[in-house]
Order: C-alpha cells, then structure tokens, then sequence
C-alpha cells in the first residue's frame, strides 16, 4: 500500500533541498554537489539519484522518457516510470522528441537533444578518481587542486597495459576545462554527445549523495593523450539487421539458428522509428 | 487565489533552471506571479524565486535597513532564518538598496572554498526590467557564443561581481527578478562585460 500522497512523491523540503543542490551544480559545471540523498522504494544503484533529479524538475504538464542501457521496457525503467506517474500523473512516452524529461540510464538516446529537454542521467559511481583514491575527503582535495594525475595514470597504466585506453564505458571527461567527471557508464560512443549538448544534462548518485550536471553549450573533452587519441566504439560496415542504421551504438549479438555475429540498435526507441519510418516511405512509394 | 506551493513554485523552479543553464535567457513567470496575493513590497517574481529556493535548512540576509517587515514576512513564509551577510546563503537585494550596501556585501558574502565552492552565498536581486539589450555581454558555458543582457546594474556592479568569481570555482550565482515578472541568472561562470558606462 502506497501511503505516501505528495505531489511527485516527495515532500516540498526534500525537493528544495535537491533544487538547491542542482542549480548550484549548473553553476559548477562537473562538480559533485553533496546532497542529502533519501530512501527511495526502489532497490539503491537502480537509479535513485536520477529519481530524485526527475521528481524535484517533474510538474504536472511534462512528459517523461525513462530508458535503461537503451531500451523503454526494461524492468528498471518501468518501475521508474510507474513510480512517477503514480504519484505524478503525467503522461509517458518511448519517443525521443515528445519528452521533456529523459531519464536514462548506460546512454544518451541517438536523437539529438533539443534545448526544450532535460536529461537524467543515472550514476553508480558519480568519482572518476576513486580508483585510484579511495578516501573520499582526499579526491575533493584533488579536486580542489585541479590534481588529476591519477585519472591521468589510469588511462596510461591502460595503454601500456592494452595498447589502448581500454575504458569500456564511463569514459572520464573534463568539463569546462575544470574539473574532471565521470558521464556515466554511458559507452564512449555517447561521451562526444555531451559536448556543447543543446540539452541540460543532470547526473544524480544516490547512493554517493552527488548531483552534478553538464550545462548546454559547454566543452566536455574526453581525457586522452595527444599519440593516443580518444576513439569512440566502432561499428564500421556494420549495420543495425533491423532497421539498417549504420552510425549508432550497436549491440552485438549471436544469432540463435545460424551461430553468426549480428547488430542490432541498442537504442530500442530509435530502431522502432527507424522501422516505422522506412515502412511508411514503403507503403507511400507503393501507393506512387 | 494563493500561490499554490506545490505546482507554481515547481514551474518557477524550472524557469530558474532554464536560465541558469541558458545565461542571459529571460525567463516569464507571469503565469505564477498572477498568483501572489499578499503584498511584500516588492517586485512578485523576486517573492517567489526566494520562495522556491528558501526553507528552514537556509539562511538569508536583507540589505535594507528598514525592511524589517519584509524579513519577518520571509521568515513566516519560508521558516528561513535570517543571518549576516558574511554567513547567509542568500543576499536578498531590492532596488531602492543602496548602491554602497550593494557593494560591501558583494565583499563580504562568502564564495565557497576550493574543497567546497558550493558553500557560497546565491543572490537574489530585484532589478530594472529585464531585456536582452547589449547593455552587457555575456560569454561562459550555457551561451552558444554570445548574450545580452540589460538588468539596470551599473558598472561598479559588475566590477565588484568581477572580483568575487575571480577564483572559480570559489564565487557567487545571482538571480535578477523584475517587476514584469521576468527572471534571469548569471551563475559564477559566466563573465559578463559592460558595454556602456552608466
Ligand atoms: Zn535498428
């Protein structure tokens, strides 16, 4: 039984509290702003702190996207989205461009971002440095000073190591020219999106009590030395088997019947447009 | 009919955003602000950014000497707590404010420090009517390439703002609220250049 009946879930003070928090995190671009993370009735690292970002900006009139590793439909984000409609009542979608508020979790959906959005970006591990520092007063110092050798040694230790920055996803950017952060798991594929974004991007850790957020129009770099240049995931050749798309994030998949590799649209919303539309051009040609 | 806490504060709260993360973008509240029923005495979009952004977990200070009507209001409406201006976590500027105040407090509030810069004072001023006049020019993350904005500040203002945001990460974010129910931000990275000498 559901007992609790304030508007988008939390009581107006809690929703202060992650406001504060989050224009202050606008105004610092990359900064981790603590914040007095709450319980959530959703199992922690399933996304509470881009919950908490979604249910501080949600009013009555928005419409909200919730993806999760590129799918709609995935249990995470359909008990994310229950959450919040049960105590919101707005309305939800898979499309990209009907959201307002997009909150995901591993990826930035592969339709541009337009400035009328917001997106959420759900964070595990909000840290890039914690790595290699493990306390956590000694990686705000290291902040503080602009210290970023250890990321640095990291990406070094990994080229010696593989010949590569090997850093499957949750690849470290700077921000701003300033401070060093983590985007995410999202796959490097995504990193190059949140640079000069048209969209406000906000990150939410629950679990670490972070929010922290990419504003539009700023520069995010992917770290990367100058022999060794930053390379997204690449699919040359291949397309998605579905709808065709070349140039998006594809997941590799092993054919049941026939034991080959195929590709597939992570982004699930995407493919289905993609389908959709290259039927309709059909059907229209036909009807020619 | 009153504000309603929930759902215009929400939408004011959105509009704040919006142009925190779009420096110089003049955002409207007139659907809210047609809302506020009792009389501050002061601009209502400048009521109501206080409102969205003050509860009794933050302190605020008000320049003015003889507003202290307008401190107790505050605090019954938002269970903030008045404090000083080098303690307080929002500076609440009028127009009819001196400029001489104006400026001390811009060198006395605090900005943060480098392990927390967040820990710095936001301000929340009332100002001349808001317009994308090239009054000053705006650069810094949030702008494509280049704002306007006009808030009626002189340049003293802006040189004093200047030398607090200075040692970013450490300085001050500022919200102007006008009297046709506009709003707009400058937060600290954004460096903004008058154009004219007032
Ligand atoms: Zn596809």
């Amino acid at each position: 039984m559901r007992t609790n009946t304030h508007f988008a879930f939390f009581d107006e003070g809690s929703k202060k509290e992650i406001r504060r928090a989050t224009l202050k995190a606008v105004a610092i671009p990359g900064y981790q702003v603590p914040f007095a993370s709450r319980e959530m009735p959703i199992a922690r690292g399933w996304g509470t702190g881009g919950l908490q970002l979604t249910l501080s900006l949600i009013g009555k009139t928005d419409v909200l996207k919730v993806i999760d590793q590129g799918a709609d439909e995935s249990v995470n984000a359909v008990s994310i989205k229950k959450l919040v409609q049960e105590t919101t009542g707005v309305q939800v979608t898979d499309q990209t461009e009907e959201a307002d508020l997009i909150q995901s979790r591993h990826r930035i959906p592969e339709i541009p971002l337009t400035k009328d959005q917001i997106l959420v970006l759900q964070v595990p591990m909000p840290e890039p440095l914690r790595p290699v520092e493990a306390r956590e007063y000694a990686t705000k110092r290291m902040h503080s000073e602009d210290d970023y050798s250890g990321a640095w040694l990291m990406l070094f230790e990994q080229i010696v190591k593989y010949g590569k920055t090997a850093t499957a996803a949750d690849h470290p950017v700077y921000v701003n020219g300033r401070y060093v952060m983590a985007p995410s798991p999202i796959p490097r594929f995504d990193n190059p999106k949140m640079h000069q974004s048209e969209a406000l991007i906000l990150l939410g850790a629950g679990r670490e009590k972070k929010i922290y957020a990419v504003p539009p129009y700023t520069a995010v770099e992917s770290l990367a030395f100058e022999d060794y240049p930053f390379a997204v995931e690449s699919f040359e050749g291949q397309e998605c088997r579905l709808c065709g798309s070349a140039h998006v994030f594809l997941d590799e998949l092993i054919d049941q019947k026939t034991g080959e590799t195929v590709y597939q649209c992570n982004d699930t919303s995407y493919c289905m447009e993609q389908l959709n539309s290259t039927e309709k051009a059909e059907v229209e040609s036909s009807y020619a | 009919m009153a504000i309603d806490q929930i759902h215009d504060l929400q939408q004011v709260y959105r509009k704040l955003l919006h142009s925190m993360s779009r420096p110089g973008t003049i955002s409207s509240i007139e659907q809210e602000t047609k809302q506020v029923d009792i009389n501050f005495g002061c601009a209502d979009s400048f009521i109501l950014s206080a409102m969205v952004l003050l509860d009794a977990e933050v302190t605020f200070h008000v320049l003015s000497k003889d507003r202290q009507n307008l401190i107790e209001k505050i605090s019954n409406y938002t269970s903030a707590r008045f404090a000083s201006v080098k303690e307080a976590d929002f500076i609440l500027v009028l127009q009819e404010d001196e400029e001489s105040d104006v400026l001390e407090a811009m060198a006395q509030c605090k900005i943060g420090n480098l392990i927390d810069p967040q820990q710095s004072a936001t301000w929340i001023i009332e100002s001349a009517v808001l317009s994308n006049e090239d009054a000053l020019v705006l650069t810094g993350p949030g702008i494509e390439t280049a704002a306007h904005l006009s808030t009626g500040q002189s340049f003293r203002f802006w040189q004093a703002r200047d030398s607090r945001i200075k040692e970013y990460p450490m300085g001050i974010d500022m919200i102007f609220a006008d009297s046709s129910s506009q709003i707009a931000c400058l937060p600290r990275t954004v460096s903004a250049i008058p154009m004219e000498v007032k």
